[in-house]
């Protein structure tokens, strides 16, 4: 793309722009950006450095519409933006796709008679297929919901798109349909996109921007460049990039990873890997493997050619061996209204466990969760910790053996300072001194020390998520149940998250955890659940031996296997 | 979340909203000066009359008006037991019935039922936008207002579903404080993380309404729907005015033949 002889679409000259309030900082100081016609851009940088403001400076949405202190030397902003954000419930204001689309063209004084065939156009070129444009937008799918904003931003014939984190809240399928769509459109146009799941597009993009976290500009290169030269800076604030994880595991062998562990978790994941190991070794394998390398599969799939049964049926053999399950389904199914939305066969959890839930959006991953907490009504056997469900009534009884965490941590958090969170739930019996040391206790293992006072709001995602478990776990329950922990937490935050579950996991816990992103399922966790069709199937990719052996190997390990 | 029901449209759903509106704000102030109880009877008949137009299955309407019908009989019946009166019927301790305030009991109540069964038929057969927009079409109401009434109603169903997630994870935590301070305290843990929520997502709705060229936009607003004055309007305020008229006319005569003004 010859970009540097077009004309110029967007430009900034010493940008100096700050948040309403008069302590808070600088966010950028004098930053200079010109974003040639027909450019494809991407904004990357740490959580918090400012990109979204300025996404909304470059597009004049700001401070026309949002007021921001801001001040510039020489701001060019395009004639006609259009934008497209990222959480898909916040961006309508209208009941029905057909209106919501009006409501852009009404705002242009496009006459009602052109509207329908206009609609039509515009959703047809964000690839969004209704039967009936007049359909209620609370019946699509969050993707489909994108999708349709895709189709709004078009209804304003835009010149230029800004897409701020469109697919942040979207599983998989729906990330590459709404990527897809934007592909089909933004020819032609400038595109400036701030995104952290960068895998599917980085290559589209002719500059990447990259930021450092106090708002000043690190690089300005094409994607090869940026990926080539500044993976240091990437690392170290913790930004998905082409590649993360198999540097990130590659780091954790080397045994330094300078900013995102805590001393000592290297450790771990390093027993881990012995760990599987020794499940490999059973089956018949020889030679050094490790979870944390690129083919991960490899020793399991060897595994089961070893073992063929099913992933639960060979626990359930190892079972007597191994210390009594902390979960028990048979035929169980978790309820929505009469009919059910979720079926089990028999599945088993035993502690060392790390089981990952996956399915699209929907399917029911958050229904199995929630009935196992007694939350939503079930039928078929349960059985928490050697408890049956018959003695499991209500949501309290459950949660006295499981640990429960929701998506949004801020929905769990009810009281004002992180410290009475964790003393609020801890048990009535713990008084006095021992109460406080409890609470220091869980702060310390939690990594909360010194935000005691703090209010839970005022956290860091990771912080919050991290506030989450703690309150959840404060009754000291081994059975975790996690749904999408490192939703909206950046690569750094979610390399912590995981390395703080393998903790806990190697201490004898449970957990089982929903997620959308197949790196986690394939680095992390020791099994796999889909569900699909309102069934759940136990994968056996991972899973055969390594369940079963995770427990009896953590066994032998604190039997003294050396590190 | 889902807030609702599936139902068909009929001819009272053309009835122009702004006009249904004015309308059912006038029939308010006409039951304010109604004293007399025949009349209020007659008058509440006329607008029960309409829900059988409104679509909705009878048994669903009877649910819809369940908490009309409990305030018809708590309301009828305080005044009938407790208020003042000559010719005494009845006495039992503090309960004391007397012609006047049976009438007037039965007067209040009938009111109270006229009242509830106008507004239930003004918004079973109104759908939020088709009023804003009439709103906007037949009474100038601004367009920044009409929208964020819009934007906001929107905002409802979500709100419901953040509510049920909220009190599941309450239920987790599993302490239920008690009394007058523990319901102050579940308030607060409702009320904080919902308005918390409830003004991010207003925020973000904002920016993206402004994205849409809400403020900025040509300055001459077109609608994707007309609203007008139709043949069904005609049908409507003709059902109104007969009824209210013959309401009044036939009040002189009957049902009840004594007593008949409450005042």
């Amino acid at each position: 793309m010859t970009a540097a002889a077009s004309p110029v679409a967007v430009m900034a000259e010493r940008l100096r722009l700050k948040y309403p309030g008069e302590q808070s900082p600088l966010l950028f100081q004098g930053l200079n950006v010109t974003i040639r016609h027909g450019e494809k851009v991407l904004l990357l940088g740490p959580s918090g450095c400012g990109k979204s403001t300025l996404l909304q400076v470059l597009g004049g949405l700001a401070p026309a519409a949002i007021p921001i202190p801001l001040k510039a030397d020489r701001l060019i902003v395009p004639e006609r933006a259009g934008y497209v954000f990222q959480d898909p419930d916040a961006q309508f204001c209208m009941p029905y796709a057909d209106e919501e689309l009006a409501f852009a063209l009404e705002n242009r004084g496009v006459p009602q008679e052109r509207m329908p065939a206009f609609i039509a156009r515009c959703l047809e070129e964000a690839g969004l297929k209704l039967d009936d444009p007049h359909t209620p937008i609370a019946t699509l799918s969050q993707g489909m919901k994108q999708r349709l904003a895709v189709a709004s931003m078009l209804a304003v014939e835009p010149d230029t798109l800004l897409l701020d984190e469109p697919t942040a809240l979207l599983d998989e399928e729906g990330t590459a349909q709404v990527w897809d769509a934007l592909r089909r459109i933004w020819e032609g146009r400038t595109v400036i996109i701030v995104e952290h799941k960068i895998g599917l597009i980085a290559d589209d993009m002719d500059r990447i921007l990259l930021f450092a976290p106090d708002g000043s500009f690190e690089a300005d290169a094409p994607p090869d460049v940026i990926f080539r030269d500044c993976r240091s800076q990437l690392q170290q604030y913790g930004i998905w990039y082409p590649g993360f994880w198999e540097d990130y595991a590659a780091d954790r062998l080397e045994g330094h990873l300078p900013k995102l562990v805590a001393p000592g978790t290297a450790k771990t994941i390093c027993s881990a890997g012995a760990e599987l190991e020794l499940a490999a070794g059973s089956a018949g394998i020889a030679g050094s493997t490790d979870m944390e390398q690129t083919q991960p599969t490899a020793p399991s799939a060897a595994a089961q050619q070893a073992q063929p049964q099913s992933a639960d049926s060979g626990s359930a053999q190892l079972a007597a061996a191994a210390p009594a399950p902390l979960l028990e389904l048979d035929g169980f199914a978790g309820l929505r209204g009469r009919a059910a939305k979720v079926r089990t066969g028999k599945l088993f959890v035993y502690p060392g466990d790390w089981i990952a839930v996956t399915g699209a959006n929907g399917a029911g991953k958050s229904t199995l969760l929630l009935a196992i907490m007694r939350l939503v009504r079930s039928e078929g056997r349960l059985c928490l910790c050697g408890v049956p469900e018959q003695r499991l009534r209500k949501a309290k009884q459950a949660a006295e053996h499981a640990a429960y965490c929701f998506q949004n941590p801020e929905f769990q958090l009810v009281t004002d300072s992180v410290r009475d969170e964790l003393d609020y739930s801890l048990p009535d019996t713990l008084q006095g001194e021992i109460r406080d040391a409890h609470v220091r206790q869980l702060m310390s293992r939690f990594r909360l020390n010194g935000l005691g006072s703090r209010h839970p709001y005022q956290l860091s995602m990771g912080q919050k998520r991290r506030l989450s478990v703690a309150s959840a776990m404060a009754r000291g329950q081994r059975l975790l149940l996690l749904d999408e922990p490192t939703f909206g937490l950046d690569a750094a935050g979610t390399a912590a998250m995981m390395e703080h579950l393998e903790e806990l996991r190697r201490d004898g816990c449970a957990i089982v955890m929903i997620t959308h992103d197949g790196e986690l399922v394939r680095r992390f966790t020791t099994r796999h659940w889909l569900v699909e069709d309102g069934q759940v199937h136990a994968v056996p990719f991972t899973a055969a031996t390594p369940s079963a052996a995770s427990t009896t190997a953590s066994l032998s390990f604190k039997g003294g296997l050396p590190e | 979340m889902n807030l609702t029901f599936p139902h068909r449209q009929t001819w009272l759903h053309r009835v122009n909203p702004a006009h249904k509106l004015m309308v059912s704000a006038l029939l308010f102030v006409l039951v304010l000066f109604t004293h007399n109880l025949n009349v209020m009877i007659l008058l509440t008949a006329a607008a029960l009359l309409p829900l059988l137009f409104t679509g909705h299955p009878p048994l669903r309407l009877l649910l819809y008006a369940s908490p009309f019908l409990l305030l018809f009989v708590s309301s009828a019946s305080g005044m009938m037991m407790f208020g003042t009166g000559d010719t005494v019927w009845f006495r039992y301790g503090l309960i004391r019935i007397s012609e006047e305030s049976f009438y007037r009991g039965l007067h209040l109540g009938f009111r109270s039922l006229q009242v509830a069964a106008v507004g239930l038929t003004f918004a079973l057969t109104t759908r939020p936008v088709a009023l804003f927009y009439s709103l906007m079409q037949q009474l100038r109401l601004p367009a920044r207002y009409a929208y964020s009434f819009l934007a906001a109603f929107n905002m409802l169903p979500l709100l419901a579903g953040e509510f049920l997630i909220l009190r599941q994870s309450l239920q987790i935590r599993g302490r239920r404080p008690r009394g007058l301070k523990g319901y102050y305290e579940r308030l607060r843990m409702y009320a904080i993380p919902l308005l918390a929520q409830c003004i991010r997502r207003a925020h973000r709705t904002a920016a993206a309404m402004e994205a849409k060229r809400f403020g900025s936009g040509s300055g001459v607003r077109t609608y994707y729907y007309r609203y007008s004055f139709t043949g069904a309007d005609v049908w409507y305020a003709g059902y109104i005015v007969l009824s209210s008229v013959l309401a009044w006319q036939l009040g002189q005569i009957g049902p009840f033949t004594s007593a008949i003004d409450v005042r």
